[in-house]
């Protein structure tokens, strides 16, 4: 890492609006193209002191601040167009957390990178509807709550509640949701609002160790933990009156529920092998990165295309997982209100990664290019009128599920044009973390954290309350902020404002 | 033909329905004189002397006698027909003797595997008649347009259908592009396709489900983590 004084280094930054800024090339060796990050005033600063932080003498060999990722990113094999920093960014393994970068796939030497995708491979956020308002809810809140959180285990170490055996797991990691939908647990319409329609086609489980495999099978239809939730939330405020209707929210105080939550253990296997093997590929094929956890291999090669089936098959099971817990929630609804979830109207609005590398079609400098998006903390945000967007959303763009922190809020975006051309269809994906775990766990008490809970109204379960401080909204940075410089910048477009009423978590 | 026969044969009490092969020239005329002894009681019984002669030639003039005393509608028909025609005769006079007790019979519905099957759709409840419908059908067509008609389902009718081939927002008041024009209606009915592609694959897939669908959960399996 080239060591610089503060003030040397902010020459190679500059901001070009209020919401953007860039990062020349030189801020990092060997850069092939420009970085840039979208912040507003609040985040800019958070950025800024972060480097100035990492600037001071003997701060060498710690966290790599986020602008430093974003670069280093910049100078992957084969990139094109920008290394783009969402207003979350944050620093996090290789590539920052919010980070998305595209590698042209007719570049032979282009490389694909397990940390550009995460450990949590298709960790992600889906939303259901019902027709319920929040005062339906109020008098049986803490029932329903309890009876989420004994449908959905939560926590390390839980185990689901669906029986499984090692075939059935087998080709739930070949066919995604499209196992679920067959064996019953969702609806045709689910699959119909799920990011690639909840499968993705070159799955192939045999390129799967055995290991990942053990460590999966009994953690399907499990949250986990960490800044994993469910959420019984209500409707707060809406943007844009049409696109919310286009998604059956016609009202403020509708009750959503929201999930987000992973791969589990089976992802993190599975990356984690992938790093080992591609550690022998960089020196076979001498690929030189600035940053040694930006280990990876080219995409055409064996080791790349094994990744790529291998992070497939843990995105099927995080679908399959989400979709397990979608039937498990629609349960314990349907049980306490003593109503089939048809007649609640539990439909899935929609359901997107944040942590997946996909194969697909930009127009960069004017032509048509397939390309590897590597979207680590990234949603994707398609426009309207995109192919490869559902039907209903045809006329609004791609529905974008930003989950808030525990106890703050949630919001639902929607892609836009600009967004499409700027970030190859990108945007935010959460609130992002401002404070360590370690330091938010030395800052905070979680008694506190609780009773702050308690008093907004807001029913809790965790599985392991002496950890709630890591997931404390002072731990992160403010949602509001990083939606509403997306919001601004037109990388996408606000529709409504989601509120928490009851928060299952581990 | 065949299944036809094993369903009424069962009906009736036949002890061996399953295997009953009506082309076996021998089976097939002792079922008929089954048919007669236990279940039609036409003849007295020793008029039933001919039928009962199963092995003998003279049978099928005694078979076609039965037919015409029966005044059976089918007597010029294929053997087949004129069984199954019988059979049904048999069933007719079973249940007359007993109409009341099967009256009770209800018929099961076989369980249905997938999820969710209980729907209520709240439109079966609307009283098409109270003034309230007829109001809110008037406003709402006045809104969209329709015309004027004496039954307010036929106009609830009208109005669906405008709604279905309209799933646009209001068009936009300010003085549409030439060329942006054109090409938004094409988006729009490409849009409407699309929907109606994906009812179908919809509906395809819950035919399926209807088949394979058998989601479980097992509680026992369950453990919450620290």
């Amino acid at each position: 890492m080239v060591v610089r004084q503060y003030n040397e280094e902010l020459k190679y930054l500059e901001k070009i609006n209020p919401y953007c800024w860039k990062i020349k090339k030189g801020f990092q060796p060997n850069m092939n193209v420009e970085g840039v990050f979208y912040v507003n005033s609040t985040l800019e600063k958070l950025m800024l002191d972060e480097l100035k932080n990492s600037c001071r003498p003997g701060m060498t060999g710690g966290f790599l601040p986020g602008v430093k990722q974003i670069a280093n990113v910049a100078a992957l094999p084969g990139i094109v167009g920008r290394s783009v920093g969402l207003p979350d960014v944050h620093s996090g393994y290789g590539f920052a957390i919010g980070n998305m970068a595209a590698f042209d796939m007719s570049d032979p030497t282009s490389i694909v990178s397990p940390g550009g995708v995460g450990f949590d491979i298709n960790c992600g956020v889906r939303l259901l509807r019902t027709n319920l308002h929040e005062k339906d809810i109020k008098p049986i809140k803490e029932q329903l709550t309890q009876s989420l959180f004994d449908h959905i285990p939560v926590g390390v170490g839980s185990k689901g509640i669906i029986p499984m055996n090692a075939r059935d797991l087998e080709e739930a990691l070949e066919m995604g949701m499209d196992w679920s939908l067959r064996e019953g647990y969702v609806w045709a319409e689910d699959k119909e609002h799920c990011e690639e329609y909840g499968r993705m086609l070159n799955a192939d489980p045999s390129k799967v160790s055995l290991r990942s495999k053990k460590r999966g099978l009994p953690q399907l239809g499990t949250l986990g933990a960490g800044n994993h939730y469910a959420e019984i939330q209500v409707v707060d405020e809406v943007y844009d009156k049409y696109a919310a209707g286009k998604m059956g929210i016609d009202r403020i105080g509708q009750v959503c529920v929201m999930i987000h939550s992973g791969s589990r253990g089976f992802g993190h296997q599975v990356a984690t092998d992938a790093l080992v093997q591609m550690e022998k590929a960089m020196k076979r094929d001498q690929i030189e990165t600035n940053d040694r956890q930006l280990a990876c291999a080219r995409i055409h090669s064996v080791e790349g295309q094994d990744y790529l089936k291998a992070m497939a098959a843990a995105a099927n099971f995080a679908w399959v997982n989400r979709s397990s817990m979608t039937f498990l929630t629609r349960q314990a609804f349907a049980k306490q209100f003593k109503m089939a979830p048809d007649d609640l109207d539990m439909h899935l609005i929609y359901d997107v990664s944040h942590n997946i590398a996909k194969i697909e079609e930009h127009v960069v400098d004017g032509k048509v290019k397939t390309l590897l998006v590597h979207r680590k903390g990234s949603t994707r945000a398609f426009p309207p009128n995109h192919p490869l967007i559902p039907v209903d959303y045809q006329l609004t763009g791609q529905p974008v599920l930003i989950g808030g922190t525990m106890g703050t809020c949630s919001y639902v975006l929607t892609g836009t044009h600009q967004g499409m051309t700027e970030t190859f269809g990108s945007t935010c994906h959460g609130a992002g973390r401002a404070l360590s775990r370690a330091k938010s766990r030395r800052n905070l008490d979680y008694k506190d954290v609780l009773s702050k809970l308690e008093d907004l109204g807001i029913s809790i379960r965790v599985a392991s309350p002496k950890l709630v401080m890591e997931e404390a909204p002072e731990s992160y940075k403010n949602v509001t902020d990083v939606v509403n410089t997306c919001h601004a910048a037109g990388i996408s477009k606000k529709t409504f404002k989601l509120r928490p009423i009851a928060v299952i978590k581990g | 033909m065949s299944n036809i026969f094993k369903l009424k044969l069962s009906a009736l009490g036949h002890p061996n329905p399953e295997t009953f092969n009506c082309e076996d020239e021998k089976e097939y005329r002792s079922v008929v004189l089954w048919l007669e002894d236990q279940k039609i009681r036409h003849y007295k019984i020793e008029e039933r002397e001919g039928l009962r002669n199963i092995d003998d030639d003279a049978w099928i003039s005694a078979y076609n006698t039965y037919q015409n005393d029966l005044v059976s509608p089918v007597t010029e028909g294929t053997p087949n027909e004129q069984l199954n025609w019988l059979l049904s005769y048999a069933v007719r006079l079973e249940y007359a003797d007993n109409a009341e007790k099967y009256k009770e019979a209800k018929y099961e519905q076989p369980k249905q595997a997938a999820p969710n099957v209980v729907t209520s759709n709240p439109l079966d409840n609307l009283d098409f008649d109270c003034p309230a419908f007829k109001a809110g059908v008037e406003r709402i067509c006045t809104l969209a347009g329709v015309g004027p008609h004496l039954d307010p389902k036929f106009r609830l009718a009208a109005l669906a259908k405008i709604l279905n081939t309209k799933p646009h927002p209001d068009p936009p008041t300010t003085e549409a592009n030439i060329i942006q024009q054109p090409a938004d209606v094409l988006k729009l009915l490409f849009v409407q396709d699309l929907r109606e592609l994906q009812t179908t694959i919809n509906e395809a897939l819950v035919a399926v489900q209807t088949v394979t669908a058998d989601p479980r959960t097992d509680t026992k399996l369950g453990r919450v983590g620290r």
